[in-house]
């Protein structure tokens, strides 16, 4: 018998509604030596974010004459997923997630504004639960403000599938592996413009409509969110500098 | 003065750039902080982390709204890296030396060069003698993005005027945001402290290098810490800081 997802109830299996995200968490500035750090954590999801640069092209042939030159590294540590296993890096799925990252980054960055630099991104999963590729993005994202490289805006990005005909908001391990669609959705909020949009399922096009208008509150909420933990941290620094007296 | 966070749900307001509900606000990437369609002001001046989309002024780093009259606005905030801009004075350390020029590193996205001219009383025939890893206390007189960064030793009419060749002392590294909090008026609070019971020489670039020098090593390394550690301190805990320091050094 398939797993049931939702109870009589209306509640999941962790006991949120269909349209509840997880919990969220953010910090930014973790990384002493990186540029721009965060850490990012969605119930228990945890991922760890450096930006590095912008810096000299290292590779002086991959060197772009108009623009920046963004990296990303996605990884996941051994002890993330519950049974501990050595990943080797560059393996094809840390490959994708990696491209993903950089692509959504990509278009937030104002690239021509950092013309023959290079800005590198990293990633690294601590805890896996669902939702990795969505709680990277965001971790990169909060980290690319704390570098203070120019962005159009905040990327976020939620996940979203749809299980026993319901639509589900911000997937978890259990849920992610219950063999419905998964929909990752990455948000410029205030351009109201989708950067990412990722299925690796079929779906009839009237489910989907609903599903990815789910994606799309989510991204905004956790756009929220984002937005207050980096005016927070924004204004501890300017607090700190004496520029405010109290 | 209080800082205050720019509100969600807020909206550029029509009317003079003064009385937008931005300035001095905490603003993040992606928000709308100007209306240029309902604003009644002829020029306007956009600074650093400010970028303009058709009738929008969309802030594009976080950090705080400035304002000075008549029409400059620009978002000044806390970094790591510098990206250098026109008249900053900065505090670099020779990486190369060629015919014409030095080369070197002010801690930006790529390395500045200081022609051998740029030195007070410099001649082809008396051309300063900085090694690699000389610091030098410099200004930018050329910053764009698709040129390396030109940097000079003297000012307009010529004079060193402070600008020049740091010997000794220490250069230690600390955010940009310190730093302009260290060279803006009225005087750091924990340099104002520092200054009051010891004397020291410093030179602060904005670039986030630090560089201090004094008579005997211990002061160097007190007032390195001192400014060091007052980074996420308030005036009042900075003064505080400075007087256990230096309790600390007479007690020993």
């Amino acid at each position: 018998m398939a797993l049931e997802f939702i109870s009589p109830e209306g509640l999941r299996l962790d006991g949120r509604r269909p349209a509840e995200i997880r919990q969220l968490r953010a910090n930014l500035g973790v990384i002493d030596k990186a540029d721009g750090s965060a850490t990012f954590e969605m119930g228990n999801t945890k991922v760890i974010a450096a930006v590095y640069g912008p810096h000299e092209v290292q590779n002086r042939s991959q060197q772009l004459l108009d623009q920046a030159l963004v990296k990303c590294e996605y990884s996941m540590a051994n002890f993330s997923t519950g049974d501990r296993r050595r990943k080797q890096k560059g393996d094809r799925r840390s490959v994708e997630i990696s491209l993903v990252i950089r692509q959504s980054m990509e278009a937030a960055i104002m690239t021509h504004l950092l013309p023959r630099t290079q800005i590198d991104i990293f990633v690294h999963v601590l805890q896996a639960d669902g939702g990795t590729r969505s709680a990277c993005i965001n971790a990169a994202s909060l980290a690319l403000a704390d570098a203070g490289i120019p962005m159009r805006d905040i990327v976020a990005s939620c996940a979203s599938g749809y299980l026993n005909n319901t639509p589900l908001l911000d997937l978890n391990y259990l849920e992610d592996s219950g063999g419905g669609p998964d929909v990752t959705i990455a948000l410029l909020p205030k351009l109201d413009k989708i950067t990412l949009l990722q299925m690796d399922a079929k779906l009839p096009l009237e489910m989907f409509e609903k599903v990815f208008e789910l994606g799309n509150k989510g991204c905004v909420a956790i756009a929220n969110y984002m937005r207050n933990v980096l005016l927070e941290n924004t204004k501890d620094l300017a607090f700190a500098r004496g520029v405010v007296k109290v | 003065m209080e800082v205050e966070t720019a509100q969600e749900d807020l909206k550029p307001a029509p009317g003079q750039l003064a009385s937008s509900p931005f300035i001095n606000k905490i603003v993040a990437p992606g928000d709308i902080v100007l209306d240029l369609a309902q604003l009644s002001i002829p020029t306007l001046r956009l600074g650093g982390g400010l970028r303009q989309d058709q009738d929008l002024v969309i802030a594009t780093k976080a950090g705080r709204l400035k304002y000075i009259k008549p029409n400059k606005i620009w978002v000044e905030g806390s970094q790591k890296r510098y990206i250098p801009s026109l008249e900053d004075v900065v505090i670099g350390f020779v990486v190369d030396r060629r015919s014409e020029s030095f080369t070197v590193d002010i801690g930006g996205p790529v390395h500045g060069s200081l022609s051998i001219f740029l030195f007070e009383g410099a001649t082809r025939r008396n051309i300063p003698n900085l090694q690699a890893g000389s610091v030098l206390y410099m200004r930018v007189v050329k910053a764009h993005r698709d040129m390396t960064p030109e940097l000079s030793c003297v000012d307009a009419t010529g004079k060193a005027s402070g600008f020049g060749h740091l010997k000794n002392g220490y250069v230690f590294q600390c955010s940009t945001g310190l730093a302009r909090a260290l060279l803006s008026r009225p005087t750091c609070p924990v340099l104002e402290a520092l200054g009051k019971s010891l004397s020291f020489e410093i030179a602060v670039g904005l670039n986030g290098r630090v560089w201090v020098n004094a008579a005997s090593v211990s002061t160097i390394i007190l007032v390195s810490n001192a400014i060091m550690n007052a980074e996420f301190l308030s005036a009042a805990q900075q003064q505080l800081m400075v007087q256990k320091l230096l309790q600390r050094v007479q007690e020993s």
